[in-house]
Order: structure tokens, then sequence, then C-alpha cells
């Protein structure tokens, strides 16, 4: 039960990116996600800074994945739908500390 | 009765910080929709005081799906706030149930959760109720 040995990636993505989110990180080698709907925020100044545009409609893709394949996962996420795709996907994952169901 | 202070009373040492006795968890558990408030009772009943559920689909592909003989994509995600000493137990409930009922697979992870600010919030997360007298945090 007490396992450290996964990690939970969260990809933040416009909506209807998240099987180009979830091709790309079975490829690296992840079984499986979950997709939450999500609204994005951004502060306008930031926006205009960074010329980038946020849209409010988002999808959450949530993948736990071994930790040895995890930088591979984000890579090809990145590579997929990174912030200079259309996907404009930001990626992260987050040690867990237990895990159950995975058997 | 006297009740602890959650936290000490702050000092002229600045430079000691505050540190939670209770440690806490986010515990983020994944299951059908149907079965999602039946998963949220059984957390709940561990001390746990806050939890927001969230409506979400799994992705794997309908083929796959069919294959299994599996009709069900649609999941919730429970996110729940738990004390650190009670997820072993929460997760032992949880690995139970996904084994045993019929339709009731999932998977629970969780998350340490590294800061927080509020003592009243604190002792709600953690259901400090010892740090309450007469709906007031002392």
């Amino acid at each position: 039960m007490s396992d450290k040995s996964y990690e939970m990636i969260f990809c933040i993505i416009n909506s209807g990116f998240s099987e180009t989110v979830m091709d790309a990180a079975r490829e690296a080698g992840a079984r499986g996600g979950t997709v939450v709907r999500a609204r994005g925020t951004a502060g306008k100044e930031a926006e205009e800074l960074f010329k980038i545009t946020v849209h409010p409609d988002k999808e959450v893709v949530m993948i736990l994945v071994p930790k040895d394949i995890k930088d591979d996962v984000l890579s090809a996420i990145y590579k997929s739908t990174g912030i200079d795709t259309a996907g404009q996907g930001i990626a992260f994952s987050v040690a867990v500390n237990r895990t159950v169901g995975l058997g | 009765m006297p009740t602890l202070p959650i936290f000490p009373e702050r000092t002229g040492d600045t430079t000691k910080k505050n540190i939670a006795p209770i440690k806490l968890e986010l515990l983020v558990t994944i299951v059908d929709r149907k079965k999602a408030e039946f998963y949220a009772d059984i957390i709940q009943s561990f001390e746990v005081n806050f939890q927001f559920l969230e409506d979400a689909r799994g992705t794997a592909k309908s083929e796959i799906l069919d294959y299994l003989g599996l009709t069900e994509s649609e999941k919730t995600v429970i996110f729940s706030v738990a004390r650190e000493d009670k997820v072993d137990d929460i997760m032992f409930a949880l690995d139970m149930r996904f084994r045993s009922i019929k339709g009731g697979k999932g998977v629970a992870v969780s998350v340490p959760l590294t800061s927080m600010i509020g003592s009243t919030v604190y002792a709600f997360l953690c259901n400090a109720v010892g740090t309450v007298n007469g709906g007031a945090a002392v």
C-alpha cells in the first residue's frame, strides 16, 4: 500500500486535446488516464506580455505512471501538446505516497 | 476541560516555524460514477470532513471497453483531505472494496500536503474537535 514508485502526472490542456495527450502518453508507456473538465483563468496583462491566449474551456488529464517512465511520458506530452501547440498543454507530476487498486 | 492550541503561541523568536502536529494528505480516488457516493461515504467515515467530487471520464478506447465487456467510462474523481495517520486505514478499506464489489473497481492515491494557512480550517480538515470551544477555535 505504501508505494513511492508511482507519480501522478497532471496535464492541463485546451478542451478537445485529451486524446492527443493520451496517445502520446501511451506511446511512452502509460496505461490509461482520467479526464476532468475544468475552466482556465489568466491575468489579462500576463496574457499580453507572454502573447498567450488562455482558452477558458480546459481539460485536466490525470495519469498515474511508474516513476521510471515519468520523464518519458512528460516529454512525449510536451512534444505532442506542449504550450507552443494548439493544445497549449502544461504538464507536471507529483509524487504519491500510497496507491491502491492498480493490481 | 482545558484544550490545547493547535499551534504553539508565537514567541519573539521569529525564526521558529509553526509546524502542524498532524500532517494532512490529499486523497485522489477514481471510481465509476454510480459508485461515487458509496466510496465518498466510506472515506468520510474516517474523520474526513472535506471532500469534493468531480465528474470525469476514463480514457480507455471504446474498442477496448467492448473487448473487455465494459460499457462504463464515466468516472468520478473524489478529492478528500485526510489525516496522515488515517490514510493507511482508508486505503485498506478502499482496497478491500475495490477487490470485492462488483463494478466497484477503482484507483486511489495519496499526495502529501506541504503547506496550508488558517488554524480553524486546519482544525476542520484534521477533525481536531478538542480544539473547538462553542464554535470558535481556541
